[in-house]
């Protein structure tokens, strides 16, 4: 079976706020001046190697683990998976 | 949003028009049951509430007792169940960020947090593992970041928290009695909020708290941003030092409706703000939105206009945000305005001050049903139930939980947690001992007596350190207020707490009731939660380990009183039997008798006996000082061998004492006229219990120790 890395990200839903990415916003980003950047949410990555038999079971399957294991408490967090054959 | 009928009635007597949508939303978030305590309030009013150290102010978050030498301390406890319950990480984050921003509204440094927590049965239970090890994140996160020690606390497990989480967190602040906030305001002072920006996080929040939790609720979900609460802190000290602030509040359940109209109503004044002014964290928050969101991380001022601008450089120098809300005025009306149109105005009074009900209660009809022993089928040796009770999660160490929790940061903290009471170095060269403590086991058997123990546990604990109790604060979290029997069991349990606070004379100086703690599953047991605060005029007892030779006595008489402990619940997996009851006079009694015998440094260690029972309070002090001891059963009492070691009788204490001191203590214990036994002594490696002279218990203590030490973790590591 083939290797895919999935990259599972996980941030706040929208509407909910993100201090952390609000702190790199207003005390880096904008100190130094980059006027052009409006909105910065920070997330967690976490990347799985999986041998899977297609891109979409290998998503499917790390998706399936997060939920189960409660990985990200989906009532405040968005949860978006990406796969690449490696 | 909807208000009962004797609401809608008062609403039509008093307002003779049709209220707002603004006034409307406002009325809802103070008029919950958790924030107008409507159906407790009258009831709370039988604590006794004043003492010799009780320093009261209008408007106080938070109760103040005087320390002596120009110094007070200032204590709080609130919950944060519902939220936590739905995002444990953040709901228990926010909660220890509320209540340090009550004991900060006095004006005093935070210098302590405890945490009460309560999961359901983490050995079976994916969900409340889950809950438990994030609510602990959590807590740990948000203290460790501010700079605050946890030093203290308790956990516990229970299937009747399934799919809940009881967090109930308790703060104590520090500072000089000068520098209280003497809450005052003068018309024409201006209205700041300080902080965070308004959000749509936990709008709704306090309407929330006051239902049953049935489903996941995503508007009441509230983010931590401890960053940003240092920066309060330090603000708002560095504006009380410049005598900036004429009065203060903390944005809490209910968000600005609550803060404006209780302060309104407290100082006797009329406030308008403008929503307008009201720093946003996304523009397209309705008035109403904004006026009943409970974003963290808030605080409001009332300043005088000349001290605006030293505020704003204040603000400016801790990069927080500051906006003019609104001013003062003498009309004692809550006015909200978005420009000039008016979208609410209403007397503070009327909105502060929601009608209280008159709830009905009746004796629970269970407690007729609850057989009083368990029919024991397979006898257990009694070596393998305390190894059994040792490995329990209620009994087990808590170090894998406060661990993870700063408890030294402030170089204030004496006696670290995992002992007894907790203490603190105050800068009059005193000591602050503090525990918090409940047991619902024992409030489901009995809730006044349990109440009872609750709060002679946590006078014991602090006892144990050489702290005279000065004051105390409770938390009493039930279910369903409207179910007459639930109701009952509220009013035995805080009648039990003011009828023993009078006996002991100490002062109820805060507090916070918790109702609807409801899942589908039903409620949970009557859980009263009692801090105890101490004063240490010298120095406190450190425990020491126990040596070779030193003598083990018990103070206090060990009743059959089963019901409740763990012993009958973990191990027999039996709800019934009689609980333990508090004798006040022998109370009395021993609590005087022990702080006499700490005063004359005649003994090593004083050790709480209570959850597990006497079993596990010598077993515990084997374990800490690795070392063995023999104690004869027999002349403790008549009862059975496992009623001697495992009931959970109160007013007892476990006394280590070196022999050179044990003809003295016998001496005074006489004089006292204190129950008390000479148990045996340390020596060896084994925990051995004898009646008639023959071993009837017999562990190692290498094997106790690991039972003890690793349980917990090893439940939240391998599920």
């Amino acid at each position: 079976m083939p290797n895919f890395q999935v990259s599972v990200v996980i941030e706040n839903k929208p509407g909910i706020s993100d201090p952390e990415g609000d702190t790199i916003l207003n005390d880096l980003v904008l100190k130094s001046k980059n006027t052009n950047i409006t909105k910065i949410r920070s997330g967690t990555i976490l990347k799985f190697s999986i041998a899977e038999k297609n891109e979409k079971s290998a998503k499917d399957k790390v998706i399936k683990i997060c939920d189960e294991l409660r990985i990200y408490n989906p009532l405040v967090s968005k949860v978006t998976a990406t796969a690449e054959k490696v | 949003m909807s208000f009962q009928e004797h609401e809608q009635l008062h609403i039509k007597k008093n307002v003779k028009r049709k209220l707002t949508d603004t006034e409307l939303q406002i009325l809802a978030a103070e008029w919950s049951e958790h924030c107008s305590y409507k159906s407790s309030k009258q009831h709370l009013k039988m604590l006794p509430t004043t003492g010799p150290n009780v320093i009261v102010e209008k408007g106080y978050d938070s109760g103040v007792l005087d320390v002596g030498d120009g110094y007070v301390v200032t204590v709080h406890i609130e919950s944060h169940n519902h939220p936590s319950a739905v995002e444990p990480f953040g709901g228990a984050a926010t909660g220890v960020g509320g209540v340090i921003r009550d004991i900060l509204s006095a004006g005093t440094r935070p210098i302590a947090l405890f945490d009460g927590l309560r999961f359901g049965n983490i050995e079976n239970d994916v969900h409340a593992r889950w809950l438990f090890k994030n609510v602990v994140a959590g807590i740990a996160n948000y203290g460790n970041c501010l700079g605050i020690p946890t030093i203290g606390g308790e956990v516990e497990f229970d299937t009747c928290y399934k799919n809940y989480a009881l967090v109930d967190v308790a703060a104590v602040g520090f500072g000089k009695k000068s520098k209280l906030i003497k809450n005052h305001a003068n018309p024409g002072d201006l209205v700041l909020l300080i902080g965070g920006a308004t959000g749509r996080d936990g709008v709704g929040g306090s309407q929330f708290a006051s239902d049953m939790l049935e489903g996941e609720n995503r508007s009441a979900v509230q983010i931590p941003d401890p960053f940003i609460e240092k920066l309060i802190i330090e603000a708002i000290l560095e504006a009380r030092d410049a005598k900036c602030i004429n009065a203060m509040k903390d944005l809490g359940g209910g968000g600005l409706s609550c803060a404006i109209s209780e302060t309104a109503e407290s100082l006797g004044i009329g406030i308008e703000l403008d929503v307008k002014n009201v720093h946003l964290r996304e523009s397209d928050l309705s008035p109403d939105e904004i006026m009943i969101s409970e974003s963290q991380e808030r605080m409001l001022i009332i300043t005088n206009p000349k001290k605006l601008s030293k505020i704003t450089q204040i603000c400016d120098k801790f990069r927080i945000q500051c906006s003019v809300i609104g001013k003062v005025k003498k009309d004692k009306m809550m006015h909200v305005k978005k420009g000039k149109k008016t979208l609410a105005l209403l007397p503070a009074d009327f909105v502060a001050r929601g009608p209280l009900i008159d709830r009905k209660k009746s004796k629970p009809k269970y407690l007729s049903k609850l057989s009083s022993s368990p029919k024991l089928k397979n006898k257990k040796s009694l070596s393998n139930v305390l190894l059994e009770l040792l490995a329990s999660p209620n009994i087990a160490s808590k170090h894998w939980v406060f661990r993870q929790y700063d408890h030294e940061v402030g170089i204030r903290t004496v006696i670290k947690p995992g002992f007894d009471g907790s203490v603190l170095r105050l800068d009059n060269g005193k000591s602050l001992s503090v525990k918090i403590d409940g047991n619902p086991k024992h409030c489901y058997l009995n809730p006044r007596q349990g109440a009872i123990g609750c709060f002679e546990e946590a006078c014991r604990n602090v006892v144990c350190t050489g702290a005279t109790p000065i004051g105390m604060v409770d938390h009493l979290q039930f279910g369903n207020p409207e179910d007459p029997e639930i109701f009952w069991t509220f009013m035995e349990s805080i009648e039990g707490i003011t009828d023993f606070a009078k006996s002991l004379n100490i002062p109820c100086v805060g507090g916070k009731v918790s109702f609807y703690n409801e899942t589908s599953d039903g409620p949970i047991k009557p859980t009263p939660l009692i801090g105890v605060l101490g004063l240490i005029e010298k120095s406190p007892l450190i425990p020491t380990s126990p040596s070779k030779n030193d003598v083990i006595l018990l103070v206090g008489q060990t009743k059959d009183e089963l019901g409740g402990s763990e012993y009958y619940e973990y191990v027999h997996n039996f709800i019934g039997g009689t609980a333990p009851q508090v004798d006040v006079s022998e109370s009395k009694k021993n609590m005087k008798s022990i702080l006499s015998l700490i005063s004359k440094n005649l003994v090593k260690i004083a050790h709480d006996c209570s959850k597990g029972g006497l079993a596990i309070g010598i077993s515990e002090l084997c374990i800490f000082g690795k070392i063995g001891c023999t104690v004869d059963l027999h002349t403790i009492s008549a009862l059975s061998p496992e009623k001697t070691l495992f009931s959970e009788s109160h007013s007892r204490y476990i006394l280590v004492i070196e022999k050179k001191n044990l003809k003295f203590t016998k001496m005074l214990l006489s004089k006292n006229k204190c129950s008390f036994s000479e148990l045996g002594k340390f020596s060896g490696d084994q925990i051995i219990f004898e009646s008639d002279s023959k071993p009837i218990l017999k562990l190692r203590v290498d094997k106790a120790e690991n039972n003890y030490l690793n349980s917990l973790e090893k439940i939240i590591q391998n599920g």
